[in-house]
């Protein structure tokens, strides 16, 4: 897989952790549990901040503007078509075995795409 | 809320990391992905060990490279560290992220909360995978409501 693409996917994950842990329920439901959450959350928000350097200007500045308009920036592609948008991909890039070595976006809404191994 | 869930009873894993690594090994998705789950379970563990009771840990986050709740539950005899307390039960689980998953999540962070609250003594010295996942009140199928 593309390291930028890994890396664009890990930034998701660690967004949805980000915004997890800043939800009344969830903080609740981990402060309850004995979890520690509060200093959790300003790591996290550190460490993204530091994985976000680690992703080239290009990639960090697409995801950042989708996440802004969308909220999601990376979505799989599900039988064919973009998981974001449902526009179906285009056959010679889906049926590409090599198809996650580089970064693709979904020609219609612009959001990153995956496909699950 | 419907979910898988796996077990593992006898685990190697000496260290968080490994336990993480050799459960997410029966996770039902490739290589690449469980890496990338192993890494962001990692992230979570580093900015808060989930040791939730004595003996018992929850690694758990939420994952786009997932597409159903799926949980691992596993047991290790000589114990795992985690990084400074001994574990002896991993409840593992990756929600997926969609519409309605993060009050999933929570709901299922409930369920689990639950248990230990009430059985937590007995899920961590539980004598069989049998008892241990009808105490979590898991069965090694698919659940659904």
């Amino acid at each position: 897989m593309d390291k930028q693409l890994e890396k664009l996917i890990s930034l998701h994950d660690l967004d949805v952790m980000i915004a997890d842990l800043d939800r009344k329920d969830i903080r609740k439901r981990e402060t309850d549990m004995g979890l520690h959450t509060v200093g959790a959350l300003e790591e996290l928000r550190e460490l993204r901040e530091n994985y976000c350097k680690s992703i080239s200007r290009k990639w960090s500045g697409l995801y950042n503007q989708l996440t802004k308009h969308y909220g999601n920036a990376v979505v799989p592609a599900l039988m064919g078509r973009c998981a974001g948008c449902l526009t179906r991909l285009p056959t010679a890039v889906c049926s590409n075995p090599d198809r996650n070595q580089k970064v693709h976006t979904c020609p219609t809404c612009g959001r990153i795409i995956y496909w699950a191994d | 809320m419907k979910y898988t869930v796996l077990s593992k009873f006898e685990l190697s894993a000496t260290s968080r990391h490994e336990a993480i690594t050799e459960l997410l090994e029966l996770f039902p998705a490739g290589e690449k992905t469980r890496s990338l789950l192993s890494s962001a379970l990692d992230v979570r563990e580093q900015v808060g060990a989930t040791v939730v009771h004595n003996n018992i840990a929850l690694p758990h986050c939420r994952s786009i490279l997932v597409d159903k709740l799926t949980v691992v539950v596993g047991r290790s005899e000589a114990g795992i560290m985690w990084p400074s307390d001994l574990v002896n039960t991993v409840i593992l689980f990756v929600s997926p992220v969609k519409v309605n998953s993060p009050q999933e999540h929570s709901k299922f962070l409930g369920h689990i909360a639950g248990k230990i609250k009430k059985f937590g003594d007995g899920i961590a010295s539980a004598g069989s995978q049998e008892e241990l996942l009808k105490l979590l009140d898991f069965q090694l199928e698919e659940q659904g409501e």
